[in-house]
């Protein structure tokens, strides 16, 4: 069969009916708006007759969409070209580490292309390809300190808020060191860049904690892919699975994590839930600790909370909320972060 | 010489190899995936360590993807990689092959 590579430009409706329907043909019926919106390319396949047999997505480094027409004889043939396709497209732009989540039945697929799987739960398995991968990454946290033992805390931090400072200072006090992860990703409020440095001058005098950027791994449980999962209320249980599976696997055993600190996130049922999840997957071997909220008048300090006040403009009213360093920040930022809202 | 970045050559189509190069490691440490690792895999590591030598590299990381390329092909993507990993692209060294 010849086939033809063509770009699918999906902000065409005629296109992106032909991409739908093909993929729903294909048994793929989910198209939130969060996992469509984020395609930055999609490539398809065409065969003789110009029907499309093969396609495949990219958001940032993550391939998504992958799906080759079913029962086709050269199904390995197609599903190698696209996923190549994509990877060249990837190191032209100069990104040569990716990742992919898929059914559990799919993740020899991708082995067979030279993927390594680092998680698997029973509704998804996370493999990421390309250099550097996890095991670069972990070094480079280990040779931050070589601690033999650490409690680890993972943050969005969006914004670093007293709330995470009693977090950090509770770990800090019961452990001889602890490693705070700040969640990488770009679709929050502040930027990475701005969260991690908020964050290390949050804790500058906590003389043993270790801020960490979470690079490629921790991107939150919510960023993780789950258009191939098909009810929905299924999604949240393979999201958090996923995320606490990883860390489990590579980073307790990599940085001997024997604690994993939590807030107690009342109002939130998705935080529980993410909660239960690193409690039944992290004990006993890394023991989880929920601390409590901390209280400011009737409400628990939040991050929310301070990105509400940002967007009323209200400078004062993040008194008590927030450390001087982050106040700083907003106040000097505070039409560039409302121009973001 | 030391590789500065990481740079990719070739497809996972079926006859190439893809060959990625990155800074780092003790030696030449190649990971390989391949149909063929235990009729070929040492002759293909061989192949890939030959070129790196003959541009005086000691040390990379390397992950090569092979999808049954004939030794020429693996040769020519690892000299695609490594002109690519060292910013010479404008400079083939034929030679080295």
């Amino acid at each position: 069969m010849m086939t033809t590579m063509r770009d699918m430009y999906l902000s065409d409706p005629m296109t992106m009916r032909q991409w739908k329907e093909f993929l729903e043909s294909q048994g793929i019926q989910e198209f939130r708006s969060g996992e469509v919106e984020p395609l930055e390319e999609t490539i398809g396949l065409f065969d003789e007759d110009d029907r499309l047999v093969a396609t495949g997505s990219l958001a940032g480094p993550i391939l998504k969409y992958i799906v080759v027409r079913h029962y086709d004889s050269e199904h390995s043939a197609l599903f190698n070209r696209i996923v190549g396709e994509l990877v060249a497209r990837l190191a032209e732009r100069g990104v040569t580490h990716y990742s992919v989540f898929t059914k559990p039945r799919y993740i020899a697929s991708f082995e067979h292309v030279g993927f390594t799987c680092l998680a698997r739960v029973e509704r998804g398995g996370l493999l990421e390809s390309g250099m550097p991968g996890i095991d670069t990454y972990l070094e480079h946290v280990r040779d931050l300190g070589g601690w033999q033992a650490s409690a680890a805390i993972v943050m969005n931090a969006n914004p670093f808020t007293l709330g995470h400072r009693r977090l950090v200072e509770a770990a800090a006090h019961d452990n001889e060191h602890v490693y705070v992860f700040v969640v990488h990703e770009n679709r929050s409020l502040f930027t990475t860049d701005e969260r991690l440095r908020l964050v290390c001058e949050g804790v500058a005098d906590l003389k043993n904690v270790t801020v960490v950027d979470g690079g490629d791994y921790l991107i939150g449980f919510a960023a993780f892919p789950a258009y191939f999962i098909p009810s929905s209320k299924d999604v949240i249980d393979y999201q958090t699975r996923l995320d606490a599976t990883l860390f489990r696997d590579w980073f307790v055993p990599a940085l001997g994590i024997t604690r994993r600190y939590v807030g107690k996130e009342p109002y939130s049922p998705t935080t529980q839930v993410y909660n239960q999840a690193l409690k039944d997957v992290l004990e006993p071997r890394t023991k989880v600790t929920v601390i409590e909220r901390r209280q400011v008048g009737q409400e628990p300090i939040s991050a929310s909370r301070v990105r509400r006040l940002i967007a009323q403009g209200d400078v004062d009213g993040l008194k008590g909320l927030v450390p001087s360093t982050t106040k700083i920040f907003i106040q000097d930022h505070l039409a560039q972060l409302q121009m973001r809202i | 010489m030391d590789i500065t970045h990481t740079a990719t050559a070739g497809t996972l189509e079926s006859s190439d190899i893809q060959v990625t190069l990155a800074p780092g490691g003790d030696g030449i440490d190649i990971d390989l995936t391949s149909d063929v690792i235990k009729q070929f895999g040492d002759q293909i590591k061989a192949s890939i360590t030959q070129v790196l030598h003959n541009y005086g590299i000691t040390s990379a990381k390397v992950k090569a993807v092979d999808k049954g390329a004939l030794d020429i092909v693996i040769k020519a993507r690892t000299v695609a990689a490594v002109q690519r990993a060292l910013d010479i692209v404008d400079q083939p060294k034929w030679e080295v092959l």
